[in-house]
């Protein structure tokens, strides 16, 4: 039985069929010894889809939408894993936006949803925000991470700024940055104090568990690149 | 003629009263929809030809021309600061390309250039503005420009784009873009200048993406001239505009400008999908951007999101198709970009130069902008030879026939699509030129010419 709802689960999931991942979901939960399965089944779907994103196979709605299956999926079965194993979250909260002056938007779309069907909570704060609106929403969400991108040259000056600014309020330990966007490179993200600098979506998703899973701290650590 | 202030505050209207939408509602469902919906209605399903990226069926364009103009339509422009769309009928876009000039004059003296409307396969000489808006240092700026500017195949310039202002960096959407604005109209001049070619026309503002730029530049004494330079209106991909655009178009209107590039680029890959919805969308989009902004120069080329650039085959076939659908359908002045990845000294950015300009010489592009050198990710990666080589490309393939044109590309997008996603940066301006004597290195004037003689062979005529 439980074979057959993770195969349903993994067609919903690449499917990009919300309202099917959550009845899914609602059978699931009514056997709690398949949940671990289930959540494996729907990493894996995710990330498959992500794959094939990747290599043009499928395009951003489709993908936008196995995400939105995925989310659906885990907003029923995440309070059910909190109740046996007393923890649901594997991963943390990561605070999203594309700074100030700067109004691209895809790039960031994507990689918040890549986060989010990863596991991670995400708020993604759009476009043209100011450094002090990111450094507050990560106050206010208890985020590990903020994440910065910049699709400009005129407006990468602002994500050394959010940097500078946590300095400046001793904050600097209290979350990783990460930079990305097209004219970025890794030199430029080290240059400027950033924790790690991903070149894509998939690359973000892997540099925010390596921070996670990290023992250090953000002033003492290592700065990590992403090529991938 | 001036812009119409009319037209202005209707377009304005249009983005407070249009139907209200949510980000993600007109990303997922308006787009991919109204684009699936047109791929169906004119069976277009599976037309990309990726053994052939120059379309060579009239009909088939006429086909896209049809379906883009009613996705246009359907989908509008959604305005990022009142989250309504701006949306036209199918009659008024057809009344608005009507209204946009068949031709037009920009620059001053014996450095006037006329911007004309070409058909695919036109023998008409396109117009070469160079080079794109990536940036670069304060102390190599003049010289660049120069060195641009002594090209005698460049017609116009749009960029490069300062990386600071007086030492300070430029930061998007503050005072220093606006002082940008005035500043880079000045630099670009003292480079005009020493190239003897005072009076070309310019692009305002190269440096600054918001409207802070144009209004620190355009239509200011001793800043961009209203009557002989353009005003670049470029709107964030997909079908979205916003107030920053809008800003624009007001402050081009109170100059009494007269000509706006209105463009913008769509992702392949991205919420229109493969290459047949992505061509569509560049169709739509550029119609609305010639409705909304009443666009001189108007173009909106695909950007494949698999690499973020459009040298590949299906980014190829789409800008083809997508620039035969506009030109062979209406009288505007066509603009396109080819977006290279692969940067200065490297054979693969001439390769990607060759196709792509090739491709949009005998597509009816009258004005190309380019070259995006080493995919406009590192500062100081452009030079004035890959934009000498592009102009001289582009030239020289007008009048060629498609079919001609695609036994041309093919010979040489096998050299480098393999390493679309590698992506060379090649080396800086400083590192490839003597900047003293504005020369190239031995090495990259040797790459330069091999790959001009590998072009000469394989059938285009360059003198």
């Amino acid at each position: 039985m439980s074979q057959e709802l993770y195969e349903a689960l993994r067609e919903a999931i690449e499917e990009g069929d919300d309202v099917r991942a959550a009845e899914v979901a609602r059978e699931l939960v009514k056997d709690p010894a398949t949940l671990q399965g289930a959540v494996d089944t729907a990493i894996e779907s995710i990330r498959l889809v992500g794959d094939r994103f990747g290599e043009g196979e499928i395009f951003l709605p489709e993908m936008m939408l196995a995400a939105e299956a995925m989310q659906a999926f885990m907003k029923i079965v995440e309070p059910e894993l909190e109740k046996i194993a007393g923890q649901a979250k594997a991963f943390g909260t990561v605070v999203l936006g594309t700074v100030k002056g700067d109004i691209h938007t895809i790039g960031k779309d994507i990689t918040a949803t890549m986060l989010s069907a990863s596991g991670f909570e995400v708020r993604n704060m759009g476009v043209d925000v100011a450094p002090m609106d990111m450094i507050e929403a990560a106050e206010r969400d208890g985020a590990q991470i903020i994440g910065l991108s910049a699709l400009m040259t005129t407006s990468m000056p602002y994500q050394k700024e959010v940097i500078d600014l946590l300095k400046e309020l001793n904050a600097r330990d209290d979350y990783w940055v990460i930079v990305g966007g097209g004219p970025l490179t890794p030199e430029y993200a080290e240059g400027i104090g950033a924790d790690g600098w991903a070149r894509n979506a998939a690359g973000a998703v892997r540099l925010c568990e390596r921070l996670l899973s990290s023992k250090g701290r953000p002033s003492t650590s290592e700065f990590i690149s992403e090529e991938r | 003629m001036a812009i119409d202030r009319e037209r202005v505050l209707d377009v304005l209207d249009r983005a407070h009263s249009g139907p209200v939408y949510k980000e993600r509602d007109f990303n997922l469902k308006v787009i991919p929809q109204a684009l699936r919906k047109q791929i169906k209605k004119y069976d277009l399903a599976n037309t990309c030809d990726r053994d052939n990226p120059i379309n060579t069926d009239d009909e088939l364009a006429d086909r896209y021309f049809r379906a883009g103009l009613e996705a246009a339509a359907e989908i509008g422009l959604l305005c990022r600061d009142t989250h309504r769309a701006i949306r036209f009928s199918v009659q008024e876009l057809e009344e608005a390309l009507k209204l946009a000039p068949q031709e037009f004059w920009l620059g001053e003296g014996d450095q006037r250039v006329c911007y004309k409307h070409r058909d695919p396969e036109d023998p008409t000489l396109p117009v070469w503005t160079v080079p794109l808006s990536i940036a670069v240092t304060e102390d190599v700026f003049v010289p660049l420009v120069e060195g641009l500017a002594r090209i005698p195949e460049v017609d116009a310039l749009e960029g490069p784009s300062l990386e600071t202002v007086w030492g300070r960096p430029l930061r998007s959407g503050s005072p220093y873009e606006l002082l940008a604005g005035r500043y880079q109209a000045d630099l670009m001049r003292e480079g005009i200048r020493r190239a003897g070619r005072v009076g070309m026309p310019m692009d305002a503002v190269g440096s600054s993406t918001t409207h802070y730029g144009v209004l620190g530049g355009y239509g200011v004494p001793g800043g961009y001239r209203p009557k002989h330079d353009l005003v670049l209106i470029l709107s964030i991909a997909d079908f979205w505009t916003s107030y920053e655009s809008l800003f624009k178009l007001a402050h081009t209107s109170l100059c009494g400008g007269e000509h706006i590039s209105a463009s913008s680029w769509v992702m392949l890959g991205g919420y229109p999908g493969g290459p047949e919805g992505t061509a569509i969308a560049c169709v739509a989009y550029t119609v609305l951007m010639v409705a909304a902004f009443q666009g001189s120069r108007t173009g909106v080329p695909p950007f494949d999101i698999k690499y973020m650039g459009n040298c590949g085959r299906r980014a190829q076939w789409a800008l083809s198709v997508s620039n035969q659908a506009v030109s062979r359908n209406t009288k505007i002045v066509v603009h396109s970009i080819n977006n290279q990845v692969a940067g200065p000294n490297t054979k693969m950015l001439l390769y990607e130069t060759l196709v792509g300009m090739t491709n949009m010489a005998v597509s009816g592009v009258s004005n190309v902008v380019g070259t995006r050198s080493a995919g406009g990710r590192r500062t100081n990666h452009l030079s004035p030879l890959e934009h000498k080589f592009g102009g001289e490309v582009y030239k020289a393939a007008a009048g060629l026939t498609r079919a001609q044109a695609n036994e041309i590309i093919n010979q040489f997008i096998p050299k480098y699509e393999e390493q679309l996603k590698e992506q060379p940066d090649g080396q800086s301006f400083q590192e490839c030129y003597d900047i003293e004597r504005l020369e190239p290195t031995p090495e990259w004037r040797r790459k330069y010419e091999e790959v001009k003689e590998e072009a000469i062979q394989a059938g285009l005529p360059l003198k």
